[in-house]
Formats: C-alpha cells, structure tokens, sequence
C-alpha cells in the first residue's frame, strides 16, 4: 500500500530523515514511534506529498508520489485521510460545513446526499449533535473527532493520523483508539499514526515502527516491540531516564 | 579618528542582496498568479466550477460593498481640496472655469484609480494577509491541500476575482465623489452652476482617459490581490511571522501600487503623448 525507499530529508542544517524505508501492507495499522522532532510527522507529510523528500522515493499502491504532477497528486491524495496533530478545522466553518467540504468540492454528490454522508460519519465518532457549533466551541478531544470524520468523508483507503491522542483524557484517547481499530477491521482501512503516547500505540498498533536520529531502528509487531532488546527502544518503552536518548540529548545540551 | 563608513565590497554585496530578493519575490508573485489561473483553468475545463459563489460574493461585499463609504469620502475630501486649491490660482488668470475639467481628468485618468488602490491595498489586502496567514500557521491550509483541494483555486481565486472586477467600480465611486465635491466647490465659491458645471465636465473628459483609469483599476486589483495572498500563503513563524507579514503586504502592494502607476504611465505617454 504504502512504500519509503531510502528517504532522505533536512530542513536547512538538521538532517531529519537519513535513509528511511518503510513498507506498509494493506489493512495494517502502522504506529510509527519516535520523540518529538524526530520527524514522525515528516513522514506523514512526505507519504501525502505536501513535503518532498531531498532524496529517495515515496510509493501509494502503484503511484510514486515523488515524482507526481500536482492534479494526479491532488486526486491520489483523495484517497489518502489526514488527521492533524491539532485538527486543522477550518475556523470559519462549522463542524458539518467542515466534514461537508471534501465532499462539495470533489464530488458530484447533491446536498441531501451530502448531508447523510456528513451524519453517517458524525455519528460515527459521536458528533452527531455538534453539526452546528464552530471549532472554536468544542474541546480538543471533540476537534479531534471532527478532524477524523472529516478525514473519512471520501471513503479513504489510507489514513495518516499526526498524535490523535496527544493532549486528551484518557478515555476520550481510548475512543479515538477504538474508532481507529474498528475502522481499520469494518472498512478495511489502512492506518499509518504517528505518536509517543504509549498506551495509544499498543492499543492501535498491528506492527510498530521506532524512528530515532532520522532512521527506523526497530520494526516488530507491538510484543516483540515491547520486549527489543535495542537500547533506544527499551527506554523508550520504559520511559527510563537512564539509556541512550538521554545520553544523546545530553551531549547535545553539553555541546551547545 | 576611526573610519566607520563601511568598504564598497560590503555595500556592493548589501545592493546584491537587495535586488535577489527583489527579484525573487516579484518572480514569486508573477507564479502565484500563474499558478492560480492554471489551477483555476484546470477546474474549469474539467466542466466544474472553480470556488463556490457564495466564497466569491462574500468577498465582493467585503472587499467592495464594505469599501465604498471609505473611498466615497476620502475621494470627496480631496476633490473637495483640489477644487479649492486649483480654483483660487486659476481664478486670478480667470480660468476658473477649468475646474471642473480638471479635477474630472485628473481623478478619472490618475488619482481615482491610485486612490482607491492605494486605500483598497491598507484595508483588504491587510485582511487577505492576516486571514491567509493565521489559516497557514494553523494548517488550515495545508490540511485543504491534503483533502487534494487546490488551495490556490480554493482561497486565491475567489479574493483575486473578487478585488480585479470591484476596483473599477471602486475608483468609479471615487472619481464620482471628487467631481460632486468640486462641483459643490465650483457652486459656493467660483459661481459655476451644475449644469455649466456637468457641461465642462463633458467638454473636457475624453473616453480615453477613462479606459485608461479603468484599465489601471483592473490591474491594480490583481496587483493588490496577488500580492496580498502571496504574502498570506508564505507565512513562516507563527503569531509574529502573520504581524510581519500584515505590515509587509501593505507596504509592497502600496509601492506596487504606485510603481506600476508611473510605469503604466510612462508606456501610455510614449504610445500616446497627447
């Protein structure tokens, strides 16, 4: 579904990618784990094609995003839903003109046909009664639900999801888990999330990724995750201050 | 005592600078408005229209509907102004009489347009900037273009449309002020009746100087808009990156503005020096 051959990508001097590949199968729900600034969103980015890479290539199905001219780009990435770490609503509409929009814009759907699909997926992350209410009115947790009705709206094959439970309760993050899960099994959509949240990634996760200093260091399925005997990723599941990250982040204060 | 004036090589190198970025953003603004037609052609030809109408009509209001009682009474002060000033000079040769043709030519042909351009460039393109910006500093628009949503067709498209088709209408309103307040000046202070007044008005207006102001108004609007939006979509740096930008907007698309006025002029005196 989804393919990274030796991508590399720097912004100005901090090289952020350095030779990552990735392969992702159809239907797995891929959590790619790292620390903040590592460059798990970059990735989402690159495999949307809002970002180009330096170097390497970027593969959806059979289209390489890379090389894409900007109309195939803008229909490849109508099957492609991305939920954004902080939503992204458009603040000048409300939740329904909001979910409403990829559907007015690239459909030939009328309104009466718009506006059940609009109440299917609201209802589906429980916003159903919020249809009217403008962004700046809900919580983050409900921004979020929005932000992930609107993402499914066009029925998307592919879905990228930037920390969807970065910043929530936990109940409201074990929701969006839920719904994640349960979409990937009924609609048979393959996710890609990138988070440091723990609980949320082996709740979500069907194979994990660990992306440290621009490559992926481990890629397992969430038990095997969980037991690597690679440093970095041993405290980072742990959340030890005592290992490599730390060290890392250490000679860099020292350096400075 | 030390000299502190800097050496030719660092000036030379300061004016190399300055003209890169100069030529860089005026090659910026130039794509972005390529970039928007291509968009919006691309749309159009696959049988689809290319924003919604109500997107279109709200800017139109805004930027238009909303602008007319600042235009109407900054233009009805300066013909106000002009009419005086020009009336009291002329009248010692006893050519008041040319009044009214004076400020008719002078606001149609140069001082509406640029006028209007001039204000329209601080009020809306200071909104486009700020509005565009706070959606790019917030992902709004990058999440548009993820949807697979052209932004440029999206949120360009309808602005720039919007402010090309209502300057003209704009600098109508103000040359429309400035000749009924010369002619309220005309009236009180040098006796020249309305009617006399609209018949010099007539004798002296060509169709020509108004194409002119029109066509200058048109350009001015796509100037204005592109710039503006230009501005709006390449804001880097959060809440402060948007105030720099604002104020960066304004200042270029006025200069913009003006520049592109004398240089219109300049190609129009050279085809028709009369």
């Amino acid at each position: 579904m989804v393919e990274l051959r030796d991508v590399h990508m720097q912004f100005e001097e901090k090289k952020v990618l350095d030779g990552v590949s990735l392969k992702v199968e159809p239907q797995e729900r891929l959590v790619i784990m790292g620390q903040s600034g590592s460059g798990k969103s970059t990735i989402l980015r690159l495999i949307l094609g809002t970002l180009r890479p330096d170097s390497g290539s970027i593969f959806f199905k059979r289209f390489e995003i890379t090389r894409l001219r900007r109309r195939k780009l803008q229909q490849v990435r109508q099957h492609i839903g991305m939920v954004y770490q902080y939503s992204a609503l458009l603040s000048s509409r409300n939740v329904r003109d909001n979910v409403a929009l990829p559907l007015e814009e690239l459909t030939d759907k009328s309104g009466s046909e718009i506006d059940r699909i609009v109440d299917e997926k609201l209802e589906l992350v429980g916003m159903e009664d919020s249809k009217e209410l403008l962004p700046e009115e809900l919580s983050g947790g409900m921004r979020k639900r929005v932000a992930l009705a609107r993402a499914l709206v066009l029925e998307p094959e592919l879905i990228l999801l930037d920390e969807p439970s970065a910043g929530l309760d936990p109940v409201i993050a074990s929701v969006i888990d839920e719904l994640i899960i349960s979409l990937s099994e009924k609609s048979k959509v393959t996710s890609i999330t990138a988070t440091h949240e723990m609980d949320s990634a082996f709740r979500i996760a069907t194979r994990m990724a660990m992306l440290y200093q621009g490559k992926i260091i481990e890629e397992a399925e969430p038990e095997e995750f969980k037991q690597s005997k690679n440093p970095v990723v041993a405290q980072f599941v742990s959340g030890s201050t005592e290992g490599p990250i730390l060290e890392g982040s250490l000679d860099a204060i020292t350096k400075k | 005592m030390a000299n502190t004036e800097p050496p030719p090589v660092l000036i030379a190198e300061g004016i190399g600078h300055a003209t890169r970025y100069f030529l860089r953003e005026v090659g910026g603004v130039f794509w972005f408005i390529v970039n928007t037609f291509e968009e919006t052609f691309e749309r159009i030809q696959h049988g689809r229209v290319p924003f919604r109408a109500v997107s279109f009509f709200r800017h139109t209001e805004r930027a238009g509907v909303d602008s007319v009682p600042l235009v109407g009474l900054v233009s009805f002060f300066l013909g106000l102004t002009m009419a005086l000033l020009t009336g009291y000079q002329l009248q010692r040769f006893g050519t008041e009489r040319l009044i009214p043709g004076l400020v008719a030519i002078a606001f149609t042909r140069e001082l509406g347009p640029l006028l209007t351009g001039i204000m329209l460039a601080a009020r809306i393109g200071a909104a486009f900037t700020a509005e565009l910006g706070t959606m790019q500093v917030s992902e709004e628009v990058e999440a548009i273009e993820a949807m697979g949503i052209g932004p440029l067709r999206f949120l360009v498209a309808p602005r720039m449309l919007a402010l090309f088709l209502l300057m003209p209408c704009l600098s109508t309103v103000s040359n429309m002020a400035a000749v009924l307040a010369s002619s309220l000046v005309c009236k009180a202070y040098f006796s020249i009746a309305f009617p006399y007044f609209l018949d010099l008005v007539k004798d002296s207006l060509l169709i020509r100087d108004i194409i002119t102001g029109i066509l200058k108004s048109f350009l001015f609007g796509l100037l204005i808009a592109a710039i503006a939006c230009y501005r709006g979509l390449t804001v880097k740096g959060g809440a402060a990156g948007v105030g720099t930008s604002t104020t960066s907007s304004v200042v270029t698309a006025i200069t913009a503005v003006i520049g592109f006025d004398t240089l219109y002029n300049v190609v129009y005196t050279t085809f028709y020096p009369t």
